[in-house]
């Protein structure tokens, strides 16, 4: 689409010069997951050769029958699947509130919340590791799932508010006097009138808190310990060896992992192009 | 009227989060009377703690099958496993330092990691008469004990060596470096021919750092253990023992005896280049000789694979037989945990001599720290043969490698800078001084 724009603006040179730059950056972006994708179906000793693919001799598909079983794959897909959804899930609930109390409504200490939710995007996640896994195992709490969620959802939610103001910018207040006129309660102004407005911002959220969770693995050793909540990046070390690893299963692991993530960039990739595009003017 | 629609929005934010969470907390609880259920009310279960997350394949298989092995004979103990990998485990290991130390876990003979754990009084004592008859090699306990009092055992004996590629050798007529000089002539030989003479894992700075041991024990001998432990205490690495072995390894790396790039290369890089022909030698330790059994490697590299020690160094002490070797994992019980008694007793039974040590060797994955002479059946490769009689004909071991010998700041420092200083980009005198302010 950005090319058609350009297209429109600039010579027949202009539209080559960026068909070309477009061309270089997709083959950037997506060399690495056919890399992945190749090298996951070739055998470990076959990687290091000195191309940059590989074609393999036979087809490996046994790395997969190996990721699958032996990785325990679909234990550790649902974890991760009912830690990130639910992540997601209170990310957006308490990102459009607060975002919505800290920004229009008005009250003495409105300022100052914000600060010190936007505060936390200062923190690093080393610094809380430690503390945090003391504080979770008095709670009794180490290896549940709320062990992975609480400190998902708080250090995904600075981010996400930031957003979420940017784009309560964009939406007129009229509407919600209107909606006040019309006799509405201050839930139906945020539930039926502002979050149908949000929807880009929404989608922009949830993208890029699940994006930043999938992957998440530093907190998930340090307060997980037995399989029942594991998720995905562990699937990964279970092909880790003392010294030297097995390559190619792990290639695998990382592409089956991929995948979900792939998927739902792919499905909500309109909306954060534009979502982004939009808290970015205005916020 | 502004505080209580503050009050409610609060309220719904956290009701939100109840119900939401409830779903999931629903799940747990389920899931986890299940399994309290199955094993009934005498059911005892321990924790192992390991640093072997590969469950399939060499020590991890071994560890594995003994814990199954347990559970069958005791009904009544369940043994959950929870793997991370050294670096991992490493930083969890402080977590539980904390709080709730599983009841066995890994450990390592070496100040760098033991003084720490031991200073916390994070591990049980062992009563050290126990193992008089789990035949340990001799020494191999010292590196476990503090004031006299033993806190976990060994598990492997490993020894530094140059894997080589005898057909590669003879086709050549190259022949086996009886001299450190040797070496570098020979170095120069198989350069020629267009072959990388050693594979090095650069990229990771502890097998450098366990080759400038090695150096280091060649030049002085035995009593290079106490130099460095002097240095480490003292901060001071002014020893001229340290600057020869340093500026011996400087200039191997510059002769060229390293393939190109060592310096960013990983273990399983410089491992195939060896295992793919690629290399002639290989240094490293020799819990790697399974490469001679490894299917994936080709026949005719995996049945030729012999080893040579580190060759002397002219002016040096150390004989031949004088190893540059160490014991370095093993396991331990936790201090705190509340089933003590039976986790030494599980402990105990993975030390009986026809475990870990037997298992081991059947698998091939190096040498235990138990005599295994007892085990062999005479189906095992040139190259294990080779290893057992390095061991059994040793005078004597260079003891752990310089870089677990200090706290874990100096490990951390000099696992980098001896990348640094083999490859020009710092001077010898700089790396000495940097590595002796760690200590401090």
């Amino acid at each position: 689409m950005g090319s058609k724009i350009a297209g429109k603006k600039h010579s027949p040179a202009g539209k080559i010069i960026v068909w070309v730059v477009l061309s270089i950056m997709a083959v950037i972006q997506i060399f690495p997951l056919v890399w992945l994708v190749d090298f996951s179906l070739a055998s470990s000793n076959e990687m290091f050769t000195s191309g940059l693919l590989v074609m393999p001799k036979k087809i490996q598909w046994g790395n997969y029958a190996k990721a699958f079983v032996d990785g325990h794959f679909l234990l550790y897909l649902k974890n991760s699947i009912i830690i990130n959804g639910l992540a997601v899930l209170l990310v957006l609930i308490i990102s459009i509130m607060a975002a919505f109390a800290v920004h229009r409504m008005r009250w003495k200490l409105s300022g100052f919340v914000k600060t010190l939710l936007l505060l936390g995007m200062m923190i690093p996640i080393h610094a809380t590791l430690l503390p945090n896994y003391k504080l979770y195992n008095t709670l009794n709490i180490t290896d549940t799932c709320w062990a992975l969620l609480i400190p998902y959802v708080a250090f995904s939610l600075p981010q996400a508010l930031y957003l979420m103001t940017g784009f309560l910018d964009s939406v007129p207040i009229e509407l919600e006097e209107a909606a006040v006129m019309d006799g509405c309660g201050i839930y139906r102004i945020v539930f039926q009138v502002v979050i149908p407005l949000l929807k880009p911002s929404i989608a922009t959220v949830s993208i890029m808190t699940f994006l930043n969770n999938w992957n998440e693995f530093m907190m998930a050793r340090t307060y997980l310990s037995s399989p029942k909540w594991k998720t995905l990046p562990f699937s990964v070390l279970e092909f880790t060896g003392q010294y030297s690893s097995n390559y190619a299963v792990q290639f695998a692991v990382m592409a089956l992992t991929a995948a979900p993530a792939v998927i739902v960039y792919i499905i909500l990739n309109k909306h954060i192009t534009k979502g982004v595009a939009m808290g970015a003017v205005k916020g | 009227m502004r505080k209580k629609l503050i009050a409610t929005m609060m309220a719904a934010v956290m009701t939100a989060g109840l119900i939401t969470g409830c779903g999931s907390d629903g799940g747990k609880t389920t899931s986890g009377g299940g399994s309290s259920s199955k094993g009934g009310n005498e059911t005892i279960t321990l924790k192992l703690f390991s640093n072997l997350p590969d469950r399939k394949n060499g020590q991890g298989l071994v560890e594995q099958k003994i814990i199954d092995e347990y559970m069958e004979a005791n009904k009544n103990i369940k043994i959950e496993v929870e793997a991370l990998d050294e670096e991992a485990y490493k930083t969890k290991f402080k977590a539980y330092a904390m709080d709730d130390m599983p009841d066995v876990v890994s450990i390592w003979g070496q100040p760098s990691f033991l003084d720490e754990v031991l200073a916390a009084g994070t591990l049980a004592e062992l009563n050290e008469s126990d193992y008089s008859d789990y035949k340990f090699v001799e020494g191999s306990l010292e590196g476990f004990k503090k004031n006299g009092s033993l806190y976990g055992l060994p598990r492997n004996t490993d020894i530094a060596v140059f894997y080589y590629n005898e057909k590669m050798f003879n086709d050549n007529g190259w022949t086996v470096p009886e001299t450190y000089d040797d070496l570098l002539s020979l170095s120069d030989k198989i350069n020629d021919a267009g072959i990388t003479p050693v594979a090095m894992d650069g990229g990771d700075g502890w097998p450098m750092a366990i080759y400038l041991t090695d150096l280091a024990f060649r030049i002085e001998g035995p009593a290079v253990a106490d130099k460095i432990n002097e240095a480490v205490a003292k901060g001071d690495f002014t020893d001229e023992v340290f600057s020869d072995a340093t500026s011996l390894l400087v200039k191997s790396a510059k002769a060229g005896l390293f393939q190109k790039g060592y310096d960013s290369q990983d273990y399983g890089t410089a491992m195939n280049l060896f295992t793919n022909g690629q290399a002639a030698m290989f240094y490293m330790g020799t819990w790697e000789s399974s490469m001679a059994t490894n299917e994936d490697i080709p026949k005719d590299i995996r049945e030729n694979i012999r080893v040579f020690v580190m060759p002397s160094v002219s002016g040096g002490t150390a004989k031949n037989t004088d190893l540059a070797a160490w014991n370095g994992g093993g396991y331990a019980v936790s201090q705190g945990c509340q089933n003590k008694e039976e986790a030494i007793k599980f402990l105990n039974y993975m030390y009986q001599p026809d475990k870990l040590s037997k298992y081991g060797w059947e698998n091939g994955v190096g040498l235990s720290a138990q005599d295994q002479t007892s085990y062999t059946t005479g189906n095992e490769t040139e190259l294990q043969k080779q290893i057992m009689s390095l061991l059994t004909n040793a005078t004597s071991m260079s003891g752990t490698p310089i870089n677990d010998c200090g706290p874990s700041a100096f490990k951390t420092v000099i696992e980098s800078e001896i990348q640094n200083v083999s490859n020009g980009t710092t001077s010898i005198d700089d790396f000495l001084l940097t590595i002796g302010k760690s200590c401090q």
